[in-house]
């Protein structure tokens, strides 16, 4: 290993280094028969196997601690909530009835949900539409108009929120769930992922629609779309999602009222300047993260590969 | 003459027929250009108009109030925002927050993909789904997680390490929470899209590399790590992109910019100009040179990624 010119070298679990150290005299390796696709060159030593496991095991625990005292802090009676064992007991939900009584918990999720529900619909319905000609059609533009989409990840919400700000105060729709929904309709990353999948998607399928003489638009629902369905509804979630956790934009048009989730959490942490109200508080941004945490688990693998191909390509 | 002794009604025919495959023609180029225009008319309603009437803004003076008049006052805006020092710092700490954040976006998730490529099936899963799970977690629910943990006498930071430190209101620590909250979000997401990326690249160069006496160090230096390229320099390009819209919410809700001014991002900068300030016209000037600056660094980013990536064919 000492001989090595890579400053990253990083095979070996730190539990594994003293048998690296035996292993590494014999430079031509054995390659082992069927070896997974992805594996590694080299035989697997089982030191390195339980090395990876426990890097896995630490920084799991690490990332999903501070989740989990959320939840404990939200169940702990409200004498207890300074201490530090790590089971609350007894349980309590005086802290989620508290938080109702100051934020109107069942309000706030209700509008959410509707707010991030219309949002990821109109996205999805706007986006595969687009997507739909980029990936049917050849036409003249059409590289500079999704050009004009991905361009707008250049163009940050702070720098446009001034002009977007007056227009929905003269459209009157501050202070209105409408105006957290509208402005937010066409995502570009709903579109260049839809465009991706709809890339892949056999030409041949339209082309046979086509010549049984459906338009367009029939091919779109009757054949595009229920061959997409589990990337569709993949990706739904990953906008619902996305939409659920929105802050600035909800935090600028509805000013004079925490009607969504996020605000509500917000209310909280601007209410008090000694001592927040943590237990409320952590019952509010426990409900917040619920939903969320549930679609996750119902749809895992759906989601993740949806997130990651979402940055791949 | 000719045209006389032409039947009208045969000469007519033609014409119209052509003027009819004419229109048919047209409406069907027209086809693509349909299906794009709801979400090109999103797109340029709410991202692309708002940003001509920014640069129109930062030529004016105006508090933002529909019954004040906005007086035109040339580039004074860009003169008095290149005098004040505001600007200048707010880049040095974005950009200090976005180096921060390279740790835990491309750091550990490479050290973290390299050391756990043999980890596989289902306690993969599980442990993914651990690193994963801070990334669903709200902004704002983050935001009142950390205050709570790393609260100065209660939080659990703190009091397990014996410290008393004010993470919050000390201003040479605030912006360093920050980073540590918003790394926290994105290192499941970096870690997966490395995983994924790892995956992803074909093991025959590793062991031709192998064949040829390579260690496996050096397999990971000269061969793993040129290969994964294009996925370090697609989550650089995230993190520049992102730091800003994820930390926002932390810093609105947990800092507000301060400790004097220690947390003033450029974003935020932005923010506290047009709503704490009501200077449009300043708000504006700094907006339109962030994004001329933003536009500049990406398409740097863009470019160095098409320059270094290696493409496996």
């Amino acid at each position: 290993m000492t001989t090595d010119v890579a400053p990253l070298v990083l095979d070996e679990g730190p539990a594994a280094t003293g048998e690296a150290g035996l292993a590494s005299p014999a430079p031509p390796r054995r390659r082992g028969g069927p070896a997974e696709p992805d594996e590694p060159v080299g035989e697997v030593s089982r030191a390195s196997v339980v090395g990876g496991h426990a890097v896995l095991v630490l920084l799991g625990l690490a990332c999903i601690f501070p989740i989990y005292w959320l939840y404990v802090t939200s169940l702990r009676t409200s004498d207890d909530i300074f201490r530090l064992t790590p089971f609350p007991w007894p349980l309590s939900v005086s802290s989620y009835s508290e938080a109702n009584k100051a934020v109107h918990i069942g309000r706030l999720l209700v509008n959410t949900i509707a707010v991030a529900g219309l949002t990821a619909l109109g996205q999805m319905l706007v986006g595969l539409l687009a997507a739909y000609a980029f990936a049917a059609w050849r036409f003249r533009f059409s590289r500079l108009l999704y050009l004009a989409f991905v361009g707008t990840w250049l163009v940050p919400f702070q720098v446009t929120m001034l002009p977007n700000y007056t227009l929905l105060n003269r459209l009157g729709l501050l202070n209105t769930l409408a105006g957290v929904v509208i402005p937010n309709l066409c995502s570009a990353l709903g579109l260049l992922m839809l465009r991706q999948h709809l890339d892949g998607f056999p030409k041949e399928l339209l082309e046979a629609a086509r010549m049984d003489g459906r338009s367009s638009w029939a091919t779109l629902w009757t054949v595009v779309v229920p061959n997409l369905r589990p990337a569709l509804a993949a990706l739904g979630i990953l906008l619902f999602v996305n939409s659920w956790n929105e802050y600035f934009w909800p935090a600028l048009v509805l000013q004079r009222s925490n009607s969504v989730i996020q605000l509500g959490i917000a209310s909280f942490i601007g209410s008090a300047d000694q001592g927040l109200p943590w237990g409320p508080l952590s019952a509010t941004a426990g409900l917040a993260c619920l939903p969320v945490f549930v679609l996750y688990l119902a749809l895992q693998r759906h989601v993740v590969n949806g997130f990651v191909h979402s940055g791949l390509k | 003459m000719f045209v006389e002794t032409a039947p009208p009604s045969a000469a007519r025919s033609p014409v119209t027929a052509a003027r009819a495959t004419w229109r048919r023609r047209l409406a069907r180029a027209a086809v693509p250009y349909a299906y794009v225009a709801p979400a090109l008319a999103m797109v340029v309603i709410w991202t692309y108009r708002p940003l001509v009437g920014t640069a129109q803004l930062s030529l004016y003076s105006w508090n933002l109030l529909p019954t004040a008049p906005a007086r035109p006052v040339g580039l004074d805006n860009y003169r008095r925002l290149l005098e004040l020092p505001d600007l200048g710092h707010a880049v040095g700490r974005t950009f200090l927050v976005i180096v921060g954040l390279l740790p835990f976006t491309l750091l550990v998730p490479v050290v973290v993909g390299l050391l756990t490529r043999r980890v596989r099936g289902r306690a993969r899963t599980v442990y993914q789904a651990m690193i994963f799970a801070p990334f669903l977690v709200a902004p704002v629910a983050a935001a009142s997680v950390w205050l709570w943990l790393l609260d100065l006498h209660q939080g659990v930071v703190n009091r397990a390490l014996g410290l008393s430190v004010n993470w919050f209101n000390d201003p040479h620590l605030a912006l360093w929470a920050v980073i540590l909250m918003t790394g926290w979000s994105l290192l499941g997401f970096a870690v997966l899209v490395v995983a994924a990326g790892l995956a992803g690249i074909n093991p025959d160069y590793a062991q031709a590399a192998a064949l040829d006496g390579a260690r496996r160090g050096q397999i990971t230096r000269w061969v793993t790590l040129p290969l994964l390229s294009p996925t370090l320099v697609f989550l650089l390009l995230m993190t520049v992109l992102l730091s800003g819209q994820l930390t926002f919410p932390l810093i609105n809700t947990v800092t507000q910019g301060g400790p004097l001014n220690s947390t003033t991002t450029i974003y935020y900068l932005l923010w506290d100009y047009g709503f704490r300030d009501f200077n449009a016209g300043l708000a504006s000037a700094a907006g339109i040179l962030f994004f001329l600056g933003f536009t500049v660094l990406a398409a740097g980013l863009v470019w160095l990624s098409e320059k270094v990536t290696f493409h496996d064919n």
